[in-house]
C-alpha cells in the first residue's frame, strides 16, 4: 500500500479519535436515467374526408359521399415530430380493379401535431362509383390509413 | 393471357390536385399524368403557367428537355 492510500485510511480514524464526526456520505444511488427522450416519429392519427376545409385545414363536415362536381378534401392529422413524407393516392374502384385518380406527396418537417390537407377536383365531373383514398407514410408499402367513399 | 388494361375505366387526366400542411413543407411531389406539361402543372400549382421554369430548374436531374415529361415521373414542386 502506498503512502497516500495509507494516509487516506488513517485520516478518518484520527478524526474519530479526536471526537470530531464527519458528515456521513449520502447512500449510493442508482445512476440517474437519462432524461432526454427522442420525439416520436411522425404518425398518421386520422383521415377525414369532406367538401370544405376550415382555416385550420380540418374538414368542416365529414362525409363519405360526394357529388360529381364536388372538390374532394382529405384532412390528414399527424402526430409526432420530424421529417416525413405523406403520400395521398386517390383511386377509382370498379369490379375489383382500380384506376389511379391522382397521387400527391407532401414532405413535411413536423414539430408536433399537424393537419395536412390533400384535395382533388375534376372540372368535367367525377364519374359515379366507388373510390378510395390511401395515405402512405414515408416509403411504407402499406397505407397508414385508407378511406372509402363514393360519388353518387 | 388476358390483357390487364381495363379500357372501360374513366379518364382522370383532367384531375386537378393540391396539398398543404400546418407543418413546414419542404416540398410537394407531383406525379406526372398523361397530357401534363410543365406549364399546365405550374398553372395548377402556382396559378401561373409562366412559372414552369421554376419546376424545370428544381428537376433538372430528371428533366432533360422541358417539353418532354412522362407519365409516372415524380417532380418536386418547390415552395417559396
Amino acid at each position: 500500500m502506498n503512502k497516500r492510500a495509507l494516509v487516506s485510511l488513517l485520516l478518518p480514524l484520527a478524526a474519530l479519535a479526536c471526537g470530531r464526526s464527519e458528515p456521513s456520505p449520502p447512500p449510493p444511488t442508482a445512476a440517474a436515467a437519462p432524461t432526454t427522450t427522442l420525439p416520436r416519429p411522425v404518425f398518421v392519427a386520422s383521415v377525414t374526408l369532406g367538401k370544405e376545409l376550415g382555416p385550420d385545414k380540418k374538414v368542416l363536415a365529414p362525409v363519405d359521399s360526394f357529388g360529381p362536381k364536388d372538390t374532394l378534401y382529405a384532412s390528414v392529422e399527424t402526430g409526432g415530430a420530424g421529417k416525413a413524407k405523406l403520400r395521398a393516392l386517390w383511386s377509382f374502384v370498379r369490379g375489383g380493379k382500380t384506376a389511379k385518380v391522382d397521387e400527391k406527396t407532401l414532405e413535411i418537417d413536423a414539430n408536433g401535431p399537424a393537419v395536412n390537407e390533400f384535395h382533388v377536383a375534376k372540372p368535367s365531373g367525377w364519374p359515379k362509383g366507388e373510390y378510395k383514398l390511401e395515405v402512405f407514410l414515408d416509403d411504407a408499402p402499406q397505407p397508414a390509413a385508407t378511406k372509402s367513399f363514393n360519388v353518387a | 393471357m388476358a390483357d390487364e388494361k381495363d379500357d372501360d375505366m374513366p379518364d382522370f387526366s383532367d384531375v386537378q390536385s393540391g396539398a398543404s400542411s400546418t407543418a413546414p413543407v419542404a416540398a410537394e411531389i407531383y406525379v406526372v399524368k398523361s397530357g401534363d406539361s410543365l406549364s399546365k402543372i405550374a398553372k395548377q400549382t402556382y396559378g401561373d403557367a409562366k412559372l414552369w421554369k421554376r419546376i424545370f430548374e428544381a428537376n433538372k436531374d430528371v428533366i432533360k428537355d422541358p417539353d418532354k415529361i412522362f407519365p409516372g415521373q415524380k417532380l418536386k414542386l418547390p415552395r417559396n
